[in-house]
């Protein structure tokens, strides 16, 4: 194709073609396979580039923070292997030391209420790089993976005035609230993620138990396990847990 | 597209959209241990094993931004599927033999299949037309990127010191140019076949 055809190809892409120029231009796209492949294949790459090239920022942040899940999950993973294979001589008393240690721990669980860092399992976070608030964002991510939860509050605070609608940081927020034995914060918080349509909601709901919980409000707690439907990831966890406290 | 139903594991793909920490450590809670064992059993290692599945969900996310990935059936198959067929693929590369994209029984109704399928054929497009995309000249390369980046092509006629229609000739140039590249490539009609 010559470059005559490359510039009409953008004039019509670009929408600047007048109304009879478009008429003659379709009608040749039906008519002229060749003109129409071609015409294809530049559309094509014409929505790649726009795709790439316009959202270059965003696939970076992406790819970083995938990077960073993906390199801990590696890690931990290996780490575990790695204890796994570790010769040991005297295997045999290790496993049975193992057989009884699991034994008692087992009736132990059995017998004894549950606590709420029995279940809390959030691990650590990882926040995105959003915008201008990079320095703050990692001040509540820092200071939560530390267990700092007082500093990570007062990050996650600010951060909600700037970004009122964020479920992921009101969730973390909460989070670090239920650490400080703040609960009317934590449940407030919580009780808005459950009553929204977040992807949070469920987890939302999970952590308004386990503050419960905490809170030793062992009723509160079950009546809000219950529910949590069924096709949820925390169903399973969640029904043991009502059947402890029963 | 509207017409088929979605999957409930859509939140995935959704998920992953959103750059969504808790999601994408779900995905890897959940379905990566499964394609890591297929790897090592496929004489493969952890480390590539890690590598596809990061490239996987490179791929997943792009598709997702760029044509509305719509999920029909469970996350866990299509990706599955996703990463085995790129570990098969790069398996069939290092061992020199001709890359062909193997089809294991392809029904049509097979929903997962089928969109593991779509799935990968895009990925080798956009990895082509990425490769294809460095080979431009670097006044080429500059300008689509000013031009897409940008958006006003007044502005980047401004910015480039030239007409706004010289900046727009140029542009259509360029992309033409670059439809040529890739249709020139051995690859492209493989994947248009």
């Amino acid at each position: 194709m010559g470059e005559q055809d490359y510039i009409l190809y953008e004039k019509y892409l670009s929408g600047d073609m007048p109304k009879e120029e478009m008429m003659s231009f379709e009608e040749r796209l039906k008519t002229d396979s060749d003109f129409n492949n071609a015409f294809q294949l530049y559309k094509e790459t014409s929505s790649f580039l726009k795709h790439t090239l316009e959202k270059e920022d965003e696939r970076t942040k992406f790819k970083e923070n995938l990077q960073k899940i993906s390199r801990a999950h590696f890690s931990k993973a290996s780490d575990n292997q790695g204890k796994k294979t570790k010769p040991f001589n005297l295997y045999k008393y290790a496993v049975a030391a193992c057989v009884v240690l699991l034994f008692g721990l087992f009736m132990f669980n059995q017998f004894s209420t549950p606590t709420y860092s029995d279940y809390s399992n959030y691990g650590t976070i990882s926040l995105t790089v959003r915008g201008e608030n990079d320095a703050l964002l990692q001040t509540a991510e820092t200071a939560f993976n530390k267990k700092d939860f007082a500093k990570a509050d007062k990050a996650f605070k600010s951060l909600i005035v700037l970004d009122e609608n964020n479920a992921e940081l009101k969730l973390y927020r909460a989070i670090a609230n239920i650490e400080l034995n703040n609960f009317e914060t934590a449940d407030t918080l919580l009780d808005s993620l459950q009553k929204g349509n977040s992807v949070y909601k469920y987890k939302a709901t999970w952590y308004l138990a386990l503050s419960k919980l905490k809170q030793h409000e062992t009723e509160e707690c079950s009546a809000i396990l219950k529910t949590i439907p069924k096709d949820v990831e925390e169903y399973k966890v969640a029904q043991k847990l009502i059947k402890k406290l029963d | 597209m509207s017409e088929k139903k979605l999957h409930e594991d859509q939140k995935y793909i959704d998920g992953l959209l959103q750059n969504n920490s808790f999601i994408i450590q779900a995905i890897y809670d959940r379905f990566v241990p499964k394609v890591v064992n297929y790897i090592k059993q496929n004489s493969g290692s952890v480390d590539a094993a890690q590598d596809v599945i990061q490239d996987t969900l490179m791929t997943i996310y792009n598709q997702a931004n760029q044509n509305k990935l719509q999920l029909t059936c469970p996350f866990d198959a299509y990706f599955f599927l996703l990463c085995k067929r790129k570990w098969l693929n790069q398996l069939k590369k290092s061992s020199n033999r001709e890359v062909t994209i193997n089809e294991d029984v392809l029904s049509k109704d097979d929903k997962a299949q089928e969109l593991a399928f779509e799935t990968s054929v895009f990925g080798e497009k956009e990895s082509l037309f990425a490769e294809m995309f460095q080979k431009l000249g670097t006044a080429c390369k500059e300008l689509l990127q000013a031009t897409f980046k940008i958006k006003s092509m007044e502005e980047v006629a401004n910015s480039l010191g030239v007409t706004y229609a010289y900046a727009r000739k140029k542009k259509s140039l360029c992309i033409g140019k670059l439809t040529e590249l890739i249709k020139a490539s051995p690859k492209f009609n493989q994947l248009n076949s």
